[in-house]
This record gives structure tokens, C-alpha cells and sequence, in this order.
């Protein structure tokens, strides 16, 4: 049973980071139809700024709001240099490679400018002694922290993208971008701040990695944001509530597998997983089938 | 008179000099070439290594070179120890016909796909750091190796003899998580079998992980279940302080080993204080005091030309246990091939390999007698193995503590 537990607990905190990355690539998805692929550079940017501007003796709160203040930078940037004169070219290879590109330019500006080592990154949240007796079972306060912040924070999005104006006017984007110009809306203000928000989301994702990892390096955030897509598919493009349970399906069925059948096939799962969901249900548990009117 | 005595000794001066000097000037270099990871996330290595290959050219130009020869690095080229970028690289390299000879990249996957090509160009090779046997040895042990590669680096198969001695010798049930790369997979057979050798009666349970895994908890978990008292990982550094970090969250408190290439800054750095008490072997020459000469001279020139740097470590007195298995054993490599041209007193490919095979008690780092024959082309013995602890100092510094068996 403890090694059960012990194997759930770890998949249901990976799994809600891959859940954080998964509403960030749906925030992008709403407005654009657009993924933004080089999340994982966003993560990665955040999570070394954070731990570059503790080293430099800036305290941890500081240092997480200017990371998380820069891939918002990032959000903006991405969106007008990589994603909108993608747009105006018809099919969709174009902001694919636009995004993975951008995604790799950060990473090799990182390196250049940071080196390509681990650089190690601060405890934020508890440390890795400080544990919790939970009926006999020690669990992580790191763990239980990251699946809390992580949770609160799909949970007050989606509460925001609900019950307030700013919601509704992305979603009135999401559903008819040109009745929505027509309404007024600022449209593009609406899609730059997807951008921004999907960002802050990957540095926030990026940061509660980093505690599990306790290092970052220029390559950090690929594996996520490919996860990320997994958890985005399972649950369906565009649903939060689809977001957060793929995400902790696919972090707790890696576990399992990597548990009791084969620690090799932990990673391979969820592309299995991704396959299957595609072939069975391409919309997902919680998406919608798109119904195209003549 | 008087001044155009003067002019027609300065114009047989100048004359003099113009001859001389281009006799001196024309010589060429002799020329090594080496690709390696000069930077990406495993440069510690790469880096350490080029270190090493300038530090012996410059040390034998200060003595006048090799027959009035200088030496030069003519490429050091980066490949991220990624295999397909050391190929690139190497082939261009072998292109240029200039260079005498090669150090192999910093790393079993980019030298095992580099390896083939340097067999089939024959110019005289040294690898200073992939472990893998079939770097050397590519149809095994008992066939004859590469006629024209070498290697100083610590083998798969010394490193795993002693480590499977040690721990067969203290625990009943072992648990050894290793990258599943060739490295890691050969390494984990070979301690299971040198486990087995020492105490048949040992269990070993293996398990695998993915180069840049952030989570590790199905691994230590399965671990933990089988009960092991012990964990062995072979693998690098900044994946073993995710390990590490992992068994401290699962409480997981048995002693714990590392390899050689996992016990180095990134796991000191990555793990912190976690990782005071890990065991690790790796070349004994700056565990011994006082250091031998030759181990002083190295360290010293080392000093001077770096400084106390990551490669070194903070404490002048005491350089890093680490640096004989990263820069030392490059540093062999080039004196081994250099030594080997001298004594051959040619270039020549079929002559500098005839004088490499007859390498015998050549001073070194990493090797500290480096010994080659037709036969034998890795240098590194078990016995240049010690067994070392990571300890923190009184000023906080994280060092590799020799520990007397």
C-alpha cells in the first residue's frame, strides 16, 4: 500500500505540473487555434532566471515574480514575432516551426549567455527532509505543495475565463474572432494576453519542476511541454477540467507503469496513452467533436 | 671604409638570420585535433578535457617541442557529446590531412559513432573518457582492439570490478539504478556480474532511467519495496541529484554509491549537503599525500594557468579527486600520443602506432604508469581506483574524502 501511495502521490504532483502546462497551451488554443511548442523554453527561461536572481542574493519571492515577470515578456514577443504573421499563412506548419524555433533561439540564447550547465535551484517550497505523517505514510510537503499551487492556480483561471468580463471576452474570441471585431472587442489585446497568461503558466510550471528536479539547464521543459500536449489531448484541447485530469492521469499511470511493470516504459506511456486517445476519442474526455457547417 | 665594412656585416648578419630564420619558422606544427562538448549540459567533461590536451602541449613546447618541432592544437571542435555532431566534426577533422593525431570525444555514444571512422582512417587515437569496451575492444575482450586507438579512460569493467568488490563484500541486497545509455547499461551488467563473482548470494535488482529524468520516484520506490541496503547509480552528475533528492523525499536512508562520471560538480552542486556520505571510485592521484611529483607538477601548472576553478575545485591545497578522471586522463592522452611520436621520430601513422604499442611505465594522472601493447590498449588498471566519500570541510566545502578499506 506505501508503495502504491508513494507512486500515486509522486504521479498526482507531476501530473498536475503537466496539467499547469496543459491549460497554458489551451490559453493560446482558445483564442489562435495555436499551440505555442516552445513552452518548454518559457519554463526553462523562468525556472533560470529564478535561480540565477537567488544566487545574485535576491530573495525567493522577488526572484519568482521578475522569472514569471520575464516569460510574460516572452508571452508578448512570441505572440508578434513567431505566431501572428504565422496566421496569415494558410494550414498550420507555419506557427508550429515558428514556435519550436522561437523555443530553440531562447534556449540558445540561455546557453550562450548562462552556460549549458545545471545550475541548481532553490528550495521555494519546503525542502526535501520536510515531510507529513499521513496514516503512517511520509508524504513529500514539496509534493503536496506543488499539487496545491498548481490546482488553485487552473482553478482561480477558470473561475476568471467564467465569471468575469475579461473571461467572457476571451471566450466570445475563442468562439467567433471576427463577430467579436465587430462587437469592439479589442481582439488582439485579448490574443496577446492568452500569450502572456499561457506564459506565466509554463514560468509557473517551469519553477515547481524545478523543486521536484533540484537543477534547470537550457535544455529543461522539452519533456514537459510534450507531456503537457498529452494531458492537453487526453482531456481534450481547450477544457480546463480536461486539462487537470489528463494531466494527473498521465503523471499517475507513468508512475504506475514505471512502479510495477517496467521503470524503461515510464516515460513511453504516455505516448501510448496519446495514440490510443487519438484513435479512440480525438476529442478527448471533456472536448467537444468540431461540427463544420457547410 | 669604414661604413661599407659595416653594411656588408650587417647584410651576412641579416643574410644569416633570414636563413636561419626560416629553417626555424618552416618546421611545422605538429597538429592534434579533437572534438568533444566544449559546452551543452555535459561540458564538464569536454571542457575538462581540452584543458587537459593544451595543458601537456603547452608543458612539452616549453621543452622545446618534439624535435624542434612545436606542437598545436589545430582543432578542438564541439560536439555536446552529442553523436551525431561528433561525426560531423570528426569528419572534418580527418579531412584535414595536417593533423598526426586524434583524442577521441568525451563520451561512449559520440566515440562509439566515431570509432569506426577513426579505425578505418588509421591515424594514432587516444579516448580519454568513454568507458565503453567496445570503444577499444569492439568484438570483445578476448579479440585483438582498434590497431590504432588507445584510451586512459577509466574502463567500464575496472570500474565496475571494484565497485561490484565493494559492495558485494558489505551488503546482501543491492539496488543499481542506472541511465540507459551504453555507458550506463554496460556499467550496471558489469557491477551485477562482479557482485555475483564476489558474493554469489547477493541480490541485485536494476533499474533504468532516461539522461535529464526530472522525477525519479518510480525507480527509488521500486527500490525501496525490494528492501535494498544499498543503491549503486551509474549515470552523470545532475541525474544522480535528482536520485538523490528523490530517496531523501522517500526516506530513503541506505548508503549510496556512484559511479565515477556521477560523482562530479553538478551532483555536488545539485544534491548540496544531500550528498555528504556518497561513495564513489575514481582515480586515486590527488587522494594520495603528499602527491607524487609528477601529480604535484600537474597540479600546479594546472593552478596556474586556470586558477581554483570548477575543474579544480575552491581549496588550492587539495585540487578535486574528480580532476584526474576528467582532465587528467586527457592531459595522459596527449602525452602518450606525443611520446609516442617523439619515439617513433615521425609522424607516420604505422610508426607513432608501433611506438604507442611499446609504451612502458610512461608517467601519468588518471594512469599513473601508462603501459600499452599490441594487445593491451587500455592503460587504466583496477588498482589506480581508490575509494573515496564526499565530506564537507569547516569552510563548507563539499570534498571527496579518501576512506581507508
Amino acid at each position: 500500500m506505501d508503495f502504491f501511495l508513494s507512486l500515486v502521490i509522486a504521479g498526482a504532483c507531476v501530473g498536475s505540473v503537466y496539467a499547469l502546462v496543459a491549460v497554458g497551451l489551451n490559453l493560446t488554443f482558445w483564442t489562435t487555434k495555436t499551440l505555442n511548442f516552445g513552452q518548454g523554453a518559457v519554463m526553462m527561461l523562468c525556472a533560470i532566471s529564478t535561480a540565477l536572481l537567488t544566487a545574485q542574493g535576491l530573495s525567493n519571492g522577488v526572484a519568482i515574480i521578475t522569472g514569471v515577470a520575464i516569460v510574460a515578456l516572452v508571452g508578448v514577443i512570441v505572440e508578434r514575432i513567431a505566431v501572428r504573421p504565422a496566421l496569415k499563412t494558410a494550414g498550420s506548419m507555419g506557427w508550429v516551426i515558428a514556435t519550436l524555433g522561437f523555443g530553440i533561439l531562447l534556449q540558445g540564447i540561455t546557453s550562450k549567455f548562462f552556460g549549458s550547465q545545471a545550475i541548481p535551484f532553490p528550495e521555494v517550497l519546503f525542502t526535501v527532509q520536510d515531510v507529513i505523517d499521513i496514516g503512517g505514510q511520509n508524504i513529500s510537503l514539496q509534493y503536496v505543495s506543488i499539487f496545491v499551487v498548481s490546482i488553485l492556480i487552473i482553478v482561480v483561471l477558470e473561475a476568471l475565463t467564467r465569471y468575469t468580463v475579461l473571461g467572457t471576452a476571451i471566450r466570445g474570441t475563442a468562439q467567433d474572432m471576427e463577430l467579436a471585431i465587430v462587437q469592439g472587442l479589442p481582439v488582439n489585446l485579448i490574443v496577446s494576453g492568452s500569450f502572456v497568461l499561457s506564459s506565466i503558466m509554463a514560468g509557473i510550471a517551469g519553477i515547481l519542476t524545478a523543486q521536484i528536479s533540484g537543477t534547470v539547464d537550457p535544455a529543461f521543459g522539452f519533456e514537459l511541454v510534450l507531456m503537457g500536449f498529452v494531458a492537453a489531448v487526453l482531456g481534450g484541447m481547450g477544457s480546463s477540467a480536461g486539462a487537470l485530469i489528463g494531466g494527473i492521469i498521465v503523471g499517475i499511470i507513468g508512475k504506475l507503469v514505471g512502479g510495477y511493470i517496467s521503470t524503461a516504459a515510464e516515460h513511453g506511456i504516455a505516448f501510448a496513452l496519446l495514440i490510443m486517445m487519438l484513435a479512440l476519442r480525438p476529442e478527448g474526455f471533456f472536448g467537444r467533436a468540431e461540427v463544420t457547417k457547410a | 671604409m669604414t661604413s661599407s665594412k659595416s653594411y656588408s656585416s650587417l647584410t651576412l648578419i641579416a643574410a644569416a638570420l633570414l636563413l636561419a630564420s626560416p629553417v626555424a619558422s618552416a618546421q611545422p606544427t605538429i597538429k592534434l585535433g579533437m572534438t568533444t562538448a566544449l559546452t551543452g549540459p555535459f561540458n564538464e567533461f569536454g571542457e575538462g578535457n581540452r584543458r587537459g590536451v593544451v595543458l601537456a602541449i603547452d608543458e612539452w613546447n616549453k621543452k622545446g617541442g618534439i624535435n624542434g618541432r612545436k606542437i598545436e592544437l589545430a582543432e578542438a571542435m564541439d560536439d555536446q557529446l552529442v553523436p551525431d555532431k561528433a561525426v560531423q566534426n570528426m569528419r572534418r577533422i580527418l579531412d584535414n590531412k595536417d593533423i598526426v593525431a586524434i583524442i577521441a570525444p568525451a563520451g561512449s555514444g559520440p566515440s562509439l559513432a566515431t570509432m569506426d571512422m577513426l579505425e578505418a582512417d588509421g591515424r594514432p587515437t587516444c579516448n580519454p573518457l568513454a568507458q565503453s569496451p567496445s570503444v577499444i575492444y569492439p568484438k570483445g575482450k578476448d579479440q585483438p582492439p582498434r590497431k590504432n586507438v588507445v584510451s586512459m579512460a577509466i574502463t567500464n569493467e575496472s570500474e565496475a570490478n571494484r565497485l561490484g568488490q565493494i559492495l558485494g563484500k558489505q551488503y546482501k541486497n543491492i539496488g543499481v539504478i542506472h541511465e540507459s545509455t551504453a555507458y550506463g547499461v554496460t556499467g550496471a551488467e558489469l557491477v551485477k556480474k562482479s557482485i555475483a563473482a564476489t558474493n554469489p548470494a547477493a541480490k541485485v535488482q536494476i533499474e533504468s532511467y532516461n539522461q535529464r529524468s526530472q522525477d525519479m520516484t518510480s525507480q527509488v520506490a521500486r527500490l525501496q519495496r525490494s528492501q535494498v541496503d544499498a543503491i549503486l547509480v551509474v549515470g552523470l552528475g545532475a541525474d544522480f541529484a535528482v536520485i538523490r533528492k528523490n530517496m531523501s523525499r522517500a526516506n530513503v536512508k541506505v548508503p549510496l554509491f556512484g559511479s565515477t562520471g556521477a560523482v562530479t560538480a553538478p551532483y555536488l552542486e545539485g544534491a548540496g549537503d544531500l550528498a555528504i556520505g556518497t561513495r564513489s571510485v575514481s582515480p586515486d592521484a590527488f587522494g594520495k599525500r603528499p602527491l607524487s611529483a609528477y601529480a604535484q607538477n600537474f597540479v600546479d601548472q594546472y593552478r596556474a594557468a586556470h586558477g581554483t576553478d570548477r575543474w579544480y575545485g575552491s581549496d588550492a591545497a587539495n585540487p578535486q579527486i574528480s580532476m584526474a578522471a576528467i582532465v587528467g586522463n586527457a592531459y595522459d592522452c596527449a602525452v602518450v600520443l606525443l611520446d609516442a611520436i617523439r619515439r617513433a621520430g615521425s609522424t607516420e601513422p604505422a610508426a607513432v602506432i608501433a611506438a604507442l604499442n611499446q609504451t612502458k611505465g610512461l608517467a601519468g594522472i588518471a594512469v599513473p604508469s601508462i603501459t600499452l601493447t599490441a594487445q593491451i590498449h587500455e592503460a587504466f588498471k583496477p588498482e589506480d581506483l581508490g575509494l573515496f566519500e564526499i565530506n564537507k570541510s569547516a569552510a563548507g566545502a563539499l570534498y571527496l574524502k579518501p576512506v581507508v578499506e
